[in-house]
């Protein structure tokens, strides 16, 4: 038990040391002003929900190998943190793009294929809720998890094909001053250790669940029709 | 390979037998996307000018959720009965069986498309020519394939009408960029008509892959 206390203290430590990065170690943009430090965390939080829905797609296709039940409760952690790193992505975009772009929302590819992103995966928690729990609900999942991760992608570049405003890639293209980058990267390793510890504990939570569900709170599940 | 297309038809001939005796889904399906144009007349505001424009949304909107309640409907029976438990105990493969359900429902949508698109023309004075109907029968292979998918998936669930549609409409969203842009271009916008077109073919048969290696794991337990 003590071991989860330390790893949340740890991330919430590493957040603090990454916000200090944000606002004093990198320089305040020229043309955008300080909203543009949204950016850190903006950015790493959706390379965050990207990578947790790569574990619910690689604890999916390992479910349906081999029925493991460690690989789906991976999944369902996955899932749920990565639904929430979406969320944050959402929200601070639309904070970001308010004074820059003038506007909360546009139907650029990025951001339609993110709000797909976090529909399919909200889906993906709907369904662990309301099918029947075990093999079932674990089936279904991975499948949804599976064509979710597929058909983000798939979104984005038919999107992008007829429209795109969000700007391209920065890090990569270099185009980022050494302290923004050392500031982003900082960010970017905290997040990550952030989502990683926020997996590990909800994967304790899921196994508990699935050993006590009763004592856990799990809902009961209301048999409304025969047992199919 | 022969036994499992013998086994698919042999399921899509029983749904549609069991269709044309009832006569329920389609003729609910037609009434539906004529009831959806009426109402996108009185919600928009139609003349002349912006028939055009707003026409291509009406169609999607109407066939989508059209498309829902057919594919919804195609597991129903199956799962009053539980005929769909006694099928899977027969040696055909499972994947055979939902090939011939998802044909079937696919031809059901179809059949209401044909009621869709003559009454889009009609009621919005928009061109009903042959790159319209391409492009959204193209579309319809596709979206019967992942709707039958999530159908079947939902029929043993609790909440299913819930369900369905959180699954279903955003994996169906790449049909109706895709779609979209295509009808648009074939009701007089402007745009790349073949370029849409060859990426819905591209979406179906993806789709259409995946699905199948789905089946199994949905079908099957």
């Amino acid at each position: 038990m003590t071991r989860y206390y330390t790893g949340a203290a740890a991330a919430v430590a590493l957040m603090l040391v990454a916000a200090g990065a944000i606002f004093f170690v990198a320089p305040t943009d020229g043309l955008q002003g300080p909203v543009q430090r949204i950016f850190y965390l903006h950015v790493s939080s959706a390379v965050a929900a990207y990578a947790c829905f790569g574990v619910v797609l690689i604890g999916g296709v390992v479910y349906l190998r081999n029925e493991s039940a460690t690989a789906d409760r991976l999944a369902r952690a996955g899932a749920l943190v990565g639904v929430v790193f979406t969320t944050v992505t959402l929200v601070m975009g639309m904070l970001w793009a308010k004074p820059i772009w003038g506007t909360f929302w546009t139907w650029d590819a990025r951001l339609t294929s993110t709000l797909v992103l976090w529909i399919i995966y909200a889906g993906y928690l709907l369904v662990r809720r309301l099918a029947e729990p075990g093999r079932q609900a674990a089936r279904f999942a991975a499948v949804v998890g599976i064509f979710g991760f597929i058909d983000v992608p798939i979104v984005h570049f038919s999107v992008t094909w007829w429209r795109t405003q969000h700007p391209g890639p920065v890090i990569i293209n270099e185009a980022l001053p050494p302290q923004m980058l050392l500031a982003f990267l900082l960010t970017m390793a905290c997040t990550f250790f952030l989502a990683g510890v926020m997996i590990a504990i909800r994967y304790r939570i899921e196994m508990l669940m699935d050993e006590a569900p009763m004592a856990a709170g799990a809902p009961m599940v209301a048999q409304s029709e025969p047992a199919q | 390979m022969t036994r499992a297309l013998v086994v698919a038809l042999a399921v899509a001939r029983k749904d549609l037998t069991s269709e044309w005796r009832t006569r329920e889904l389609v003729p609910a399906l037609g009434q539906f996307v004529v009831l959806a144009l009426v109402i996108a007349n009185f919600g928009f505001q139609i003349d002349s000018r912006n028939a055009s424009t707003i026409a291509p949304g009406v169609l999607w909107l109407a066939l989508v959720f059209a498309g829902l309640v057919a594919f919804g409907r195609a597991f129903a029976a199956e799962r009053e009965q539980a005929s769909l438990e006694a099928m899977l105990l027969t040696p055909a493969s499972p994947t055979a069986i939902f090939a011939g359900k998802a044909l079937a429902a696919a031809l059901l949508l179809i059949a209401c498309e044909a009621v869709l698109l003559p009454a889009l023309a009609l009621f919005f004075g928009t061109p009903l020519n042959a790159a319209l109907v391409v492009a959204v029968l193209v579309a319809t292979i596709g979206m019967a394939a992942l709707g039958c998918l999530f159908a079947a998936m939902v029929a043993r669930v609790r909440a299913r009408e819930v369900l369905l549609p959180l699954l279903t409409l955003p994996l169906w969203i790449p049909f109706v960029i895709a779609g979209g842009q295509a009808v648009q271009v074939a009701m007089g916008a402007r745009g790349g008509y073949n370029q849409a077109l060859g990426l819905l073919v591209d979406f179906d048969i993806l789709f259409v892959v995946l699905t199948s290696l789905a089946a199994r794991f949905v079908l099957d337990d």
